[in-house]
């Protein structure tokens, strides 16, 4: 998933051989100087099968283990308003309820038997399956995959189960103030009817039925829809022989288009919300809606969010809230884009509540820094640095290399978008920085979510804009 | 295992559900691990290429210990450096001091995390004395204002150390280079710098592009020579951050700890990792380095090294580097032991949570012949959906949302427990979720357990072994960690079979004779819903 720090994803290629030792070991670390090696990562070969399945092969003989994933054109996003909840329980329970002519307690036993871990499950935007078993098994534990993905057969009682074990998970909802100020921030952000922001209830849980995950399962999960990967110990021409025996026959079918609206504008200035909960800590969210991944303005955006908050140890936000004031243990900011619908910008941090106050000041007054001050030269430097000499993270294994081709074929993306990243990194300027702070960072209108003690909570807010309690449903 | 990190790098919440999240549901066991014998997959680990012959092991003469495996797939290496020392080795009133170290030594050294070490030593002297002095008289006087009237000499005195306190604060800040080692990492590519503190162990773990080995070892082996304690205070406070987001403000670890704390009454495994509050809040930087220095010899540590390497070169580096530091006497044995539990231990937690359960029974340490046993019944009672406590209790019964066992908790050198936990699902309670578990390990006891049921526990180890060395990092967590508790990473090699050889037998015996009343503890979290009452968060934090 692309957390927006580029980060997350970054890579190139430097490399040596180890470098002689001797010499080096003895220089300061602080002004060793190491060269840049070119490692070209294998390629996977890409074929389109005949019903419209993309496949990604990359053979790796290392070790005895074949890994499969499954990326479904399917997801929450698709949700009928009344039965929010349906794609979760039907990834869930196309992996439980059994299918492909065997029922659930067969399909358990098989897959135990054989240590094989099939996973199926479906997010907002996208479905994911995945198998990965020992190579002399991999016959074996794509048939079962392969029943499950095409024909699950959603057996009522591991329905019922999927069903309770969702509601209980909903009655623990509130339990974790993290997991609370988390969702309660992205529903002020989204609105809380929006595809990325809404939440089951219990209510629409007891509402889904049998029916609905068989329809829906038959409605969007089609091979037309779904991009394959598949590394590990294999030949390429025998996988793809298999591959092809296994969903040559699946029919093709008319795929839901991935749309997601753009939630609606916002008052235009800042709101600050709390939930009251029992804590010892403040924890808070502050932020606003943000560009998505194909904005031209994303790159020195994620820079500047990596200065200010978003790469740990190296930040601003870590330097002044954690190592120069010791007020968090985690403390940062993040941003979140994806290519489908608007991204999210946010600063976090959990403290003691009497230092509320000083942490959200400082959130405010490192934004402002980056909004109206050039970031420094050793700050750009360190930060391209670090993005181009971890490069090669990203495409360290052979999983890692296919999982980065499907996610932007997904997403639409080409296939050297991280190449034409890296490249426009590289050409960063302080200005491009600056330029993109003053436009992106919103401090006239920020979100402001707060979780704690709700006595204290409101004085402490007061400065920051029109404070509000956000009631939270008893869900038990 | 518990353990408590330096740097949340799990924090990351997941805004939106995208693709790539291919959850991997995680085995519950984290410490058994075995390697495979069987079928093909004795080529895999035993075999003439197989991680027996591919493990390099080389050892100081100051008695530390380096672990090596090549992988050539990317020019990318992961190290893991594992010392034999966590919350075991606290004193009383000193609890959380390894975890406290271990944030410290992100601190810098002489050389690095400095503008100037000349200038900046007399200062952090000086600032460690007052300090120390200060938070001394705070407590007395706190304690001694309780039933006496104000002594205003002793508050002007006090309020004069603090105002000399921040100053020298304030002039110690200026020869600080902010986190400058972790700055140095990241600026030569390095990925998922971290350390964890546990009950046995402390790690510090980074992977880096290969070429840049020397960097890590210039930098950690001044840091093995030449921790410098600076922004000491700040940090205590970043810790007390740390313990209130984890224990304090956590249902599942405000349970764990006092689960814990029951079932151990003289053992340092009942204490938390992380420190009680008002221990962490005494802390003194002396303290800080007399720890340091009693514990980090390199005769505690194993490095484990995975990637594209070449051994000889690693080698030659590491003995030019940390071959320097002298070898350290051995540190003070721990002597406790817990004696046996004689009778049910209950204890409840309230919090603003729903219901949840722990049940521990008391266990010999690693190596032991019984140990083998409960890895097997751990297997045998929650892993995968066919095991007997999920298929039971969750699936079948639809008392409990979830189950877990843990077979080596909180560590694994010492006697430990065998921890079952749960979730129940309404409108059943806890009560019920213990009585449904209770049987099932009655049953362990009465009946013997079906050899496809075994067979199973065998063939799941074998495959997860194998998995366990896809990736760098973790078969360098993997080899330095049974370096480190086993006294020999060929642990893994020997323990898959003394599993493989535990009988239906071994099974029933282990279970008559630990899973007992007398031998357990319960804890049960209760909820209770917010009350409207001012917290009153961090009154004896003195010193900011």
């Amino acid at each position: 998933m692309k957390q927006g720090c580029v980060f997350a994803i970054a890579l190139v290629l430097l490399f040596a051989t180890v470098a002689s030792a001797g010499d080096a070991a003895l220089s300061d670390p602080r002004t060793m100087k190491f060269s840049p090696v070119e490692f070209s990562p294998p390629e996977p070969a890409r074929l389109v099968l005949e019903n419209g399945l993309v496949v990604y092969l990359l053979e790796d003989h290392e070790l005895p283990l074949v890994s499969l994933s499954a990326t479904i054109r399917t997801g929450g996003w698709l949700d009928p308003q009344d039965k929010i909840g349906l794609a979760g329980l039907t990834g869930s329970v196309m992996r439980t309820g059994g299918g492909g002519g065997l029922t659930a307690a067969q399909v358990d036993d098989e897959l135990e038997q054989f240590a094989i871990d099939i996973n199926m499950s479906m997010g907002r935007q996208s479905g994911a399956s995945s198998l990965d078993v020992l190579s002399k098994d991999f016959a074996r534990g794509l048939r079962i995959f392969a029943g499950l993905l095409r024909q699950p057969a959603f057996e009522s009682a591991r329905v019922e189960l999927a069903k309770l074990q969702t509601i209980e998970g909903i009655r623990r909802r509130q339990d974790n103030p993290g997991s609370i100020v988390s969702r309660e921030f992205v529903k002020q952000l989204y609105g809380p009817e929006h595809p990325t922001a809404r939440e089951s209830t219990i209510e629409s849980v007891k509402g889904i039925t049998r029916d609905d995950l068989i329809a829906f399962h038959q409605r969007t999960v089609y091979p037309n829809g779904i991009i394959l990967g598949v590394t590990g110990d294999f030949k390429t021409e025998e996988m793809l022989a298999l591959l092809r025996a296994t969903f040559g026959d699946w029919k093709k079918g008319e795929v839901p288009e991935l749309k997601i609206a753009d939630a609606p504008e916002t008052a235009g200035r800042s709101i600050v919300r709390f939930v009251n909960k029992e804590t010892s800590q403040t924890h808070l969210r502050v932020g606003h809606l943000s560009i998505k991944e194909q904005d031209p303005d994303y790159v020195p955006l994620a820079i500047a969010n990596d200065i200010l908050g978003g790469s740990s140890f190296r930040s601003r936000l870590f330097n002044d809230v954690r190592t120069k004031r010791g007020l968090a243990y985690s403390v940062g900011s993040r941003l979140n884009v994806g290519v489908h619908d608007q991204g999210v910008w946010l600063m976090r941090a959990e403290t003691k509540l009497p230092s509320t106050q000083e942490v959200i000041s400082r959130f405010v007054v490192n934004m402002e820094r980056m909004r109206t001050e050039l970031v420094t030269d050793e700050e750009l430097a360190e930060a391209k640095e670090a993005y181009v000499n971890s490069f090669v993270f990203s495409f360290a294994s052979p999983s890692a290399i296919v999982g980065r081709f499907i996610e932007l074929e997904y997403d639409g993306l080409p296939k050297d978008f991280l190449q034409q990243l890296r490249a426009r990194v590289i050409a960063l300027t302080k200005e491009d920085i600056l330029a993109a702070a003053k436009k992106h960072f919103h401090s006239d209108r920020l979100t402001i979510v707060a979780v704690g003690p709700g006595e204290a909570l409101p004085k402490l807010l007061s400065g920051f804009g029109d404070v509000k309690e956000i009631k939270l449903a008893p869900e038990g | 295992m518990k353990t408590t990190s330096t740097f949340d790098s799990g924090a990351a919440e997941l805004i939106k559900m995208k693709i790539g999240t291919l959850l991997r549901a995680s085995r519950v066991t984290t410490f058994l691990l075995a390697l495979a014998f069987s079928l093909d997959l004795s080529l895999v680990l035993a075999g003439p290429s197989g991680l027996a012959d591919r493990v390099i092991e080389h050892k100081l003469a100051n008695g530390m210990t380096v672990l090596m495996v090549e992988r050539h797939q990317a020019p990318v290496v992961s190290i893991n450096m594992t010392f034999g020392v966590g919350g075991v080795n606290e004193q009383v009133g000193q609890t959380g001091l390894a975890h406290l170290y271990e944030h410290m030594a992100f601190k810098g050294t002489r050389t690095v995390g400095t503008k100037n070490y000349e200038k900046e030593k007399p200062i952090l002297d000086e600032l460690h004395r007052v300090g120390t002095e200060l938070e001394q008289r705070q407590r007395e006087f706190a304690k001694r204002s309780e039933d006496m009237p104000v002594d205003a000499n002793e508050k002007t005195a006090i309020e004069k150390l603090q105002k000399r306190f921040k100053e020298l604060q304030d002039q110690a800040l200026q020869y600080v280079a902010g986190n400058e080692m972790a700055l140095l990492y990241q600026r030569h590519g390095g990925v998922g710098l971290n350390a964890s503190t546990g009950k046995d162990l402390t790690r510090y773990v980074i992977s880096l592009p290969s070429n840049r080995l020397p960097l890590w070892a210039a930098i950690e082996s001044d840091r093995m020579a030449n921790p410098v304690l600076r922004e000491f205070y700040k940090e205590r406070g970043v810790v007390m951050e740390e313990r209130r987001l984890r224990n304090d403000d956590s249902a599942n670890g405000l349970l764990f700890e006092t689960f814990t704390s029951a079932a151990f009454r003289a053992h340092q495994y009942g204490v938390p990792t992380i420190g009680w509050e008002s221990d962490i809040l005494s802390l003194t930087p002396a303290a800080t380095e007399a720890f340091f220095k009693t514990y980090y010899g390199p005769g505690r540590a194993t490095i484990g090294i995975v990637g594209d390497i070449d051994p000889k070169q690693v080698i030659t580096l590491i003995e030019n580097t940390f071959g320097k530091i002298p070898a350290a006497p051995p540190p003070p044995q721990i002597v406790t032991v817990e004696p046996p539990q004689r009778g049910e231990r209950r204890v409840e937690v309230e919090f603003d949570a729903e219901h949840s359960l722990a049940i521990g029974f008391h266990k010999p340490a690693l190596g032991h012949p019984d140990d083998y046993v409960f890895d097997v019944i751990d297997e045998l009672l929650t892993d995968g959906p066919t095991s007997r406590l999920y298929s039971k209790l969750v699936r079948d019964g639809r008392l409990a949302a979830s189950v877990h066992s843990d077979a080596s908790y909180p560590g694994v050198r010492s006697a430990n427990l065998f921890v079952l936990s749960a979730t129940p699902l309404a409108p059943h309670t806890t009560a019920e979720v213990e009585a449904a578990i209770l049987a099932e390990l009655e049953r362990l006891k009465m009946e013997p357990v079906s050899p496809k049921e075994l067979e199973r526990i065998v063939n799941n180890l074998d495959a997860d072994m194998v998995r366990a060395l896809r990736s760098n990092s973790g078969l360098a967590s993997q080899l330095a960690l049974y370096q480190t508790v086993a006294g020999d990473w060929r642990y893994v090699l020997k323990s898959r079979d003394k599993i493989a050889a535990v009988s239906p037998a071994d099974i029933q015996r282990v279970a008559t004779q630990y899973f007992t009343k007398s031998n357990r503890t319960v804890a049960t979290l209760i909820k209770k819903p917010a009350e409207k009452q001012l917290a009153t968060a961090a009154p004896r934090e003195v010193i900011r």
